[in-house]
C-alpha cells in the first residue's frame, strides 16, 4: 500500500508538470499580452509609447525568453510560490486568500443541495423500482442532467422574480459571517440551481448502483434473518452504494469549479470562478497559471485520497 | 477471421449486420416497446436532425433581420431642434423590438427586432454541427490514441495517459475558455476541435481500457504467433471488437459538447459569427423578468436537444455495452 501511495504521488507530480506546461504555452499562445490588452482598454497611445511599452515589459519581466520564463514558472510553482498579479502586483496567494471564501460559500451550498436532493431521490427511485415514482423522479433527473445550469439558474431566478419571493441584489458580496441574510439572499439561486444540476448526476448513479447491490445474496440473507426493511436498504444497501458515489467526487470538485465559473459570473460573485475568467481577459498570466496550478493540486489530491479511502472501505480492492 | 466474429459483443455484430429492410422492421417494432425513452429519443433526434438540415426553409426570415415599422409620429421637415426636444419624431422607422407571440413572429422578437423563431432553427443546426462534430473528432482521435496506448503499453502508454490526467485535472470550463482565446474570435471549426480534443482525454480513457481487455484475448495472441505485424493486428483483430465502445462514446457524449458549447456562449466565447442558443440565453437573460420569450425558448431548445442526444445514446449504450453503465 506505502509502494502504491509513493507511485501514485510520483505520477501526481508528472501530471502537475504536464499541467503546467499545458497551462503555459497555451496561455502564450493567446493574442496581445497583458500590456497589450491595457493599451488597447485604455487607448492611451501617445508619442513614445513604444519606449513606455518596453520599459514596463522589461519592469514586469515579461521581456524574458520564453524558455527563462518558463523555467522560472516551474521552479516558482515547485516552491509553491504562484506568482504575482501584473495588475496588482499582489502574490496569488494573497489574492486568492481574497476570492477563495466566494467559491467555497458557494461550492459547500452546492454540495449541500446536491446530497439533500439526490440521496432520497436515487434511495427512493431504487427502493419503488420501476414504480410510478420511480419514472418521475427518473424524468427528473434526465431532464436536470440535460437542462445547462445557467437555464436551470435562470428559471429559478424568473420563479423567484415572479412570485416575488425576495429582491435579487447582485451588488455587493456579502459573506454567511458578516450578513447572513444578505448571504442568504445572494447565494440561494446559485446554490439550488448549481446542487440541483450536480444532484441529478448522483441521484442517477446512486440509483444505479443500489440495484445492483441489491441483487446480492447478502442482501437476501439479510432479509430472511429477519431485519427490518429500513435497515437493509440504509445499512447493507446504500453503504454499498455509496462506494461508486465517492469515487466521482474529486470529478464533483471539477464541476463544481465548473459550475462556480458559470454562476459566478452570472450572479456576480467575486470568487474564484471569477477571477480566472478576469485573468484571461487581462492576460494576466502568473494568477491564472498559479490558480490553475492550485486547482490541479486539489483535484489529482483528491482523486489520490478517494482512490485510499475506497481501499480502506471496501477491502475486497487490492492495489499494486 | 471467424475467431473475431465469436467474441466480439453478441449484440453488436447482430446490431451492425446488414440486412434486409423487411427484417429489420419488426426488431424496430420491438426496439419501440422495450425502450420507449430511447425510441422517443431517437424521434427527437431525427426532428432535430430534420429542423437543422431544412433551416433555410423553415426559417421563414432571415435570423439577422431586424423588423421594423414606419414610425407614425416621424417627421421628415423636422428641425434639428425639435428632434432634440423629441427624438421620436427624428427616426423614419421603429425598431420591433420585443414582440409578443403572434402570426408573424411565432415566438416574438428580442431586443433588436430580430425573429426569435428564426434563430431558435438556425441554432439548431449550429447545435448539431458542434455536437455531431465535436464527438466524431473525439471518437476518432481517441481510438486512435487509445489503440495505441492499450495495444503497445509501456512508455507510450505511461506518457499518454499523463496527459489525459492532465487535461482531467483542469476545469473543463477553464480548458475551453484559455483554448478558443487563441484567436481574436472564436470561430465555429475551432470550437468544434477545442471540444473535441476536450473529448479526447475521456474517450482515450476508455477505449484504452477496451483495446486492453481485447488485446489480452487469445486470438489475438494467435494473430501474433502467426506473424501477423502490430498494425495488422491493431486494424484486423482489435479494432473490429472495439466498435461497440466506439458507437456508444460517440452517441453519449453528443450532448455533452452542446452543452459545453451552450456555456461557452452564455460566457461570450461561443463561436462569434453564428446564432447559437447560449447566446441567446445570455442575451435575453437581462430582460428576463419583462421580456421570457428568448431566453426560455432557447433554453428549452437546448435541453430537448440535449435531452433527445442523451436518451438516444443510452438506449444505444444499453443494447450495444451494458457494461459501460456509468462510465458518464
Amino acid at each position: 500500500m506505502t509502494e502504491y501511495i509513493i507511485r501514485r504521488l510520483l505520477i501526481n507530480i508528472v501530471v502537475l508538470w504536464v499541467v503546467a506546461t499545458g497551462v503555459f504555452f497555451s496561455f502564450h499562445a493567446l493574442p496581445g499580452d497583458y500590456l497589450i490588452r491595457q493599451l488597447v482598454s485604455q487607448l492611451e497611445v501617445q508619442e513614445d509609447y513604444a519606449q513606455v511599452v518596453a520599459e514596463a515589459r522589461r519592469r514586469l519581466g515579461l521581456d524574458k525568453p520564453i524558455w527563462q520564463r518558463y523555467g522560472e514558472f516551474l521552479w516558482d510553482t515547485a516552491r509553491l510560490d504562484l506568482g504575482r498579479s501584473l495588475e496588482t502586483g499582489r502574490s496569488t496567494w494573497q489574492e486568492l486568500a481574497q476570492r477563495y471564501p466566494a467559491t467555497v460559500e458557494l461550492g459547500v451550498l452546492i454540495v449541500l443541495v446536491a446530497f439533500a436532493t439526490s440521496i432520497p431521490v436515487g434511495l427512493l427511485s431504487a427502493i419503488r423500482h420501476d414504480s410510478w415514482l420511480d419514472n418521475a423522479l427518473r424524468a427528473f433527473t434526465v431532464l436536470h442532467l440535460a437542462m445547462p445550469v445557467f437555464f436551470l439558474a435562470l428559471l429559478v431566478m424568473l420563479g423567484v422574480l415572479r412570485l416575488d419571493l425576495w429582491t435579487i441584489d447582485i451588488v455587493g458580496s456579502p459573506h454567511f459571517w458578516t450578513d447572513p441574510a444578505g448571504a442568504a439572499q445572494k447565494y440561494a439561486i446559485p446554490a439550488l440551481a448549481g446542487g440541483i444540476a450536480s444532484g441529478a448526476g448522483i441521484a442517477r448513479i446512486l440509483r444505479s448502483q443500489m440495484l445492483e447491490v441489491m441483487r446480492n445474496d447478502f442482501i437476501r440473507t439479510a432479509f430472511a434473518k429477519g431485519l427490518e426493511t429500513r435497515l437493509v436498504w440504509v445499512r447493507h444497501a446504500m453503504k454499498n452504494a455509496m462506494l461508486p458515489v465517492l469515487t466521482v467526487m474529486g470529478f464533483a470538485i471539477i464541476g463544481i469549479v465548473d459550475g462556480a465559473v458559470i454562476l459566478e459570473n452570472m450572479f456576480n460573485i467575486d470568487g474564484v470562478g471569477r477571477y480566472l475568467v478576469t485573468r484571461l481577459e487581462m492576460r494576466d498570466q502568473p494568477p491564472f497559471q498559479g490558480t490553475v496550478m492550485l486547482i490541479a493540486f486539489v483535484v489529482v489530491t483528491m482523486n489520490l485520497v478517494v482512490d485510499i479511502a475506497y481501499a480502506w472501505l471496501d477491502p475486497r480492492i487490492r492495489y499494486r | 477471421m471467424a475467431g473475431v466474429e465469436e467474441t466480439a459483443a453478441p449484440p453488436l455484430t447482430g446490431a451492425l449486420a446488414r440486412r434486409p429492410l423487411a427484417a429489420g422492421l419488426p426488431r424496430l417494432a420491438l426496439f419501440v416497446r422495450r425502450k420507449k425513452l430511447g425510441a422517443l429519443g431517437f424521434a427527437l433526434v431525427l426532428f432535430i436532425l430534420l429542423v437543422a438540415l431544412l433551416s433555410p426553409w423553415l426559417k421563414r426570415y432571415d435570423e439577422n433581420l431586424q423588423f421594423q415599422r414606419p414610425n407614425p409620429d416621424f417627421n421628415p421637415t423636422a428641425s434639428p431642434l425639435e428632434i432634440a426636444r423629441n427624438p421620436n419624431v427624428g427616426a423614419p422607422f421603429i425598431l420591433e423590438r420585443f414582440q409578443r407571440p403572434s402570426w408573424e413572429h411565432w415566438l416574438g422578437t428580442d431586443q433588436a427586432g430580430r425573429d426569435i423563431y428564426a434563430r431558435i432553427v438556425v441554432g439548431a443546426r449550429l447545435a448539431a454541427i458542434i455536437g455531431l462534430g465535436a464527438s466524431l473528432i473525439s471518437v476518432l482521435s481517441g481510438t486512435v490514441t487509445g489503440l495505441i496506448s492499450g495495444y503497445f503499453g509501456g512508455r507510450v502508454d505511461f506518457c499518454l495517459q499523463r496527459i489525459v490526467d492532465g487535461i482531467q485535472a483542469f476545469p473543463g470550463i477553464v480548458l475551453l475558455l484559455l483554448l478558443v482565446s487563441v484567436v481574436e474570435r472564436p470561430n465555429l471549426p475551432l470550437t468544434v476541435a477545442v471540444l473535441g480534443f476536450l473529448g479526447w482525454a475521456a474517450s482515450t480513457r476508455i477505449m484504452r481500457s477496451a483495446v486492453l481487455s481485447v488485446a489480452a484475448s487469445t486470438y489475438v495472441e494467435a494473430a501474433r504467433a502467426s506473424g501477423a505485424t502490430n498494425v495488422r493486428v491493431m486494424l484486423r483483430h482489435v479494432l473490429p471488437n472495439v466498435v461497440a465502445p466506439m458507437i456508444v462514446i460517440f452517441s453519449i457524449s453528443i450532448g455533452l459538447y452542446i452543452l459545453a458549447e451552450a456555456g461557452l456562449s452564455f460566457l461570450g466565447l461561443g463561436p462569434y459569427d453564428q446564432v447559437t442558443w447560449g447566446k441567446m440565453v445570455s442575451a435575453g437573460r437581462n430582460f428576463v423578468d419583462r421580456y421570457p420569450e428568448e431566453s426560455v425558448c432557447a433554453g428549452v431548445a437546448i435541453t430537448v436537444t440535449v435531452l433527445a442526444f442523451n436518451l438516444a445514446g443510452d438506449a444505444i449504450r444499453d443494447l450495444l455495452d451494458p457494461r459501460l453503465r456509468g462510465t458518464r
